[in-house]
């Protein structure tokens, strides 16, 4: 009994061979939808902070420093990888990328910062950004350009749930005359 | 069969004054709110109606109306029922009857309270600290709402833990804080009597991240999964599914049945991986590394495959309340059969090749014996139960997610011993590579994620289990305004089954306690999980090495 384990150890162990990898001397590719570091595409950002208000680990902080500057800041030092900040971006801004090997002496080399240029909400004083690209303009609604100061008015309450019917109504919109 | 009118009427019959009211939400969950002067009757009384004892969730309830709440939980195993025993005392005397003397498992969870809550427990034989660091300031219960989550109260030289003595004619011999057979910080001091152990006490809680506290404080319902997951490093996905199923009760929410099947799948992934990794463990313990590289090397296979299927090896983000973050492709599942049919034969070749090792069977069989009935006493879980012939899995019992639709056996040994432990184990694995099986041909299509709106309503109460690989993973949730619980109890199964271990170790020897310890797979930072302060002091006056050395010298000497 003991030899017969014992041999069939022996065969357990030969047939696979050797099977230890070579990194960190030869590369190792990771799956394709890995998810390594978080990167951000500034392009594509329209500095709404959905991916700092789901942060489990709190790692991206969004301040604005004035009424035209927000910064959006990502410590990478404590982030988990856990990918929500992809999930919830709804600009695709943000992917996983395949970068694994992260280890540094410097909190910097994982440290993102971006600065955005927003624009000044005329109803509730805070920024948004108002470039071309931003996902209002590319909805192609009527009435959300930023000069149109009577259409501005229902920003909050037409992007909480955008609404075919009220939309229409706000081509109609009369600013409340003092 | 007991059902949930029978269980009312027998309580109703025998308590009629005592019981308030009566909860039932779900045809499987039953609560009950009692005066907390038959709080150990009634105990008793559902013990005897073959109720198993889960765990205590005490909670802060001053603001509402001057109160702290306890809860015993009960499962009825046969019947699929959780009988939730609610009670209450006022803050000024915040006294109870301790059901620790009948139900000795309950002893961790009222010392908790004892500890963090500032509850007292009338009987309790062994009311010292367990969780808190020994220079915690008396009076500063850090799970009352009025005690902010980052409070840092200064540290103390001179305080140490006072160890249990040492039974007549016992030396003390201390394992760990840290020590090689340890894989986390944990202390036993061991009293042996030669090589042959007398007994043990157990000082552990040092790695406390106060998860439970931050999330009822910081965190909102669908950022505590991740947390969860970090909960325990090896099974991440039953926390987060555990709390996930929580929350989907307390809002009343049923997710899509796809999500259900991925999430059974991720869960025997789990089991897989963690078996094998045990293997691997309680070969290397008892000085067999055969055993820990080949299934190590059989079990990357699976590490690799949730790596392309989750974005990670571990702590897999999957699962969510409301359902699952990543859908299983045709070619994922095609990948996942090849996976583990290679897994299958490999492992099946590990076990011929182990199964009648001679060496194997004397370093486990007739190790950590204990009877039956004692493991029913401690309520132990898991592979450690069913080696000891207690039939229990909470996949059948008590089924969630997908499982009411598989078909697989639970495995159960009578051996009693830590070979046992092995055998159920590497039975489970086979067991979990069919249910895969099942579940991918069976899965449904249909939507990954049902819109959770967040919107759950306050002082909801729910509980969940689910079988860890380990033993059943207990959730207790409250729910609570601003988007998050108001109280998150996890019981992990490591909880209970290191209660049981002195039992165990008892006239075991001195030799075998890396390997009985390890056989109930400890995770003492799933144990750990509460508060928010790690032990700091750990200074005792315990035997130098010098000291060990002169003493064995001395019994070799003296033709030991």
């Amino acid at each position: 009994m003991w030899l017969t384990s014992k041999i069939k150890q022996v065969l357990m162990v030969l047939k696979p061979g050797v099977v230890t990898l070579k990194y960190p001397f030869e590369p190792h590719p990771v799956a394709k939808d890995f998810r390594g570091q978080p990167s951000w595409d500034h392009h594509k950002c329209v500095g709404c902070g959905g991916c700092a208000a789901h942060c489990p680990a709190r790692t991206i902080m969004i301040r604005d420093v004035c009424q035209d500057l927000r910064i959006m800041l990502y410590d990478g030092s404590r982030c988990t990888y856990c990918g929500r900040c992809a999930d919830v971006c709804p600009e695709n801004a943000i992917t996983m990328t395949e970068q694994y090997e992260l280890a540094t002496n410097d909190k910097n080399d994982i440290t993102v910062n971006m600065e955005l240029f927003m624009l000044t909400c005329q109803r509730c004083g805070r920024c948004y950004n108002m470039e071309t690209t931003n996902m209002i303009d590319k909805m192609g609604l009527k009435g959300y350009r930023y000069d149109s100061l009577e259409a501005r008015a229902v920003i909050p309450r037409a992007t909480e749930h955008l609404d075919i019917k009220m939309l229409e109504e706000t081509e109609h919109y009369k600013r409340p005359q003092k | 069969m007991l059902t949930i009118e029978e269980i009312k009427k027998q309580l109703k019959d025998k308590y009629q004054n005592s019981i308030k009211n009566f909860d039932s939400p779900y045809s499987t969950r039953l609560f009950v709110d009692i005066d907390k002067s038959k709080v150990r009757d009634i105990s008793n009384e559902i013990i005897r109606m073959g109720g198993r004892y889960l765990v205590s969730v005490g909670y802060d309830n001053i603001a509402r109306d001057k109160t702290l709440g306890l809860i015993h939980n009960f499962s009825m195993d046969r019947d699929d029922i959780f009988v939730s025993v609610r009670t209450a005392a006022p803050v000024d005397n915040p006294e109870f009857d301790s059901i620790t003397p009948d139900i000795p498992n309950a002893g961790w969870s009222e010392r908790e309270y004892i500890d963090l809550l500032g509850m007292k427990f009338k009987g309790h034989p062994k009311p010292k600290k367990l969780i808190l660091a020994d220079d915690w300031p008396a009076g500063v219960y850090p799970l009352r709402k009025d005690v902010p989550w980052n409070l840092m109260p200064p540290a103390a030289e001179d305080v140490a833990y006072e160890l249990d003595e040492a039974p007549e004619g016992c030396t003390t011999i201390p394992v760990g804080p840290f020590h090689p057979t340890l894989h986390e910080p944990a202390h036993f001091a061991v009293f042996v009597d030669g090589e042959t152990i007398k007994g043990c006490d157990y000082r552990g809680f040092m790695v406390h991240r106060g998860i439970e506290k931050l999330c009822q404080t910081q965190l909102t319902y669908n950022e505590i999964p991740f947390v969860a997951e970090r909960i325990c490093g090896i099974c991440g996905s039953v926390h987060a599914a555990t709390y996930a199923q929580c929350v989907e009760f307390a809002a009343g929410l049923k997710i899509s049945r796809r999500a259900e099947y991925i999430r059974t799948i991720m869960l025997e992934i789990e089991r897989i991986h963690s078996h094998l990794l045990w293997l691997g463990i309680a070969g290397h313990l008892i000085g067999f590394d055969t055993v820990f590289m080949q299934s190590w090397r059989v079990r990357e296979a699976i590490m690799w495959y949730s790596e392309k299927l989750t974005g990670n090896r571990k702590t897999y983000g999957m699962i969510v309340a409301g359902g699952v973050r990543r859908d299983i492709t045709p070619e994922l599942a095609d990948e996942l059969r090849s996976v583990i049919n290679t897994i299958d034969k490999e492992l099946m070749v590990i076990y011929k090749a182990v199964a009648g090792d001679t060496s194997i069977h004397r370093r486990t069989k007739g190790v950590g014996c204990i009877t039956t009935e004692e493991a029913k006493l401690w309520s132990l879980v898991g592979p450690t139960a069913r080696a000891r012939n207690v039939d229990i899995d909470s996949r059948r019992d008590h089924p969630y997610a997908a499982y009411d639709e598989m078909q697989f056996d639970v495995p159960v040994v009578d051996s009693c011993d830590v070979w046992g432990t092995v055998v159920v184990r590497i039975l489970e694995t086979f067991e979990a590579i069919k249910i895969i099986r099942q579940a991918l041909d069976k899965m449904p299509a249909g939507p990954i994620m049902t819109e959770f709106d967040e919107n759950v309503t306050p002082m909801r109460h729910a509980i969940s289990a689910v079988e860890a690989p380990r033993g059943e993973a207990v959730h207790y949730l409250i729910s609570g305004e601003e988007n998050r619980p108001e109280r998150w109890r996890v019981r992990a199964p490591t909880y209970p089954n290191l209660q049981g271990v002195p039992a165990m170790l008892l006239n075991d020897q001195f030799a075998d306690l890396p390997i009985i310890i390890g056989s109930i797979d400890p995770c003492f930072s799933c144990t750990d999980r509460v508060v928010k302060v790690d032990v700091r002091s750990g200074a005792m006056s315990h035997l130098s090495s010098g000291d060990l050395e002169k003493i064995s010298r001395a019994k070799k000497t003296a033709g030991r």
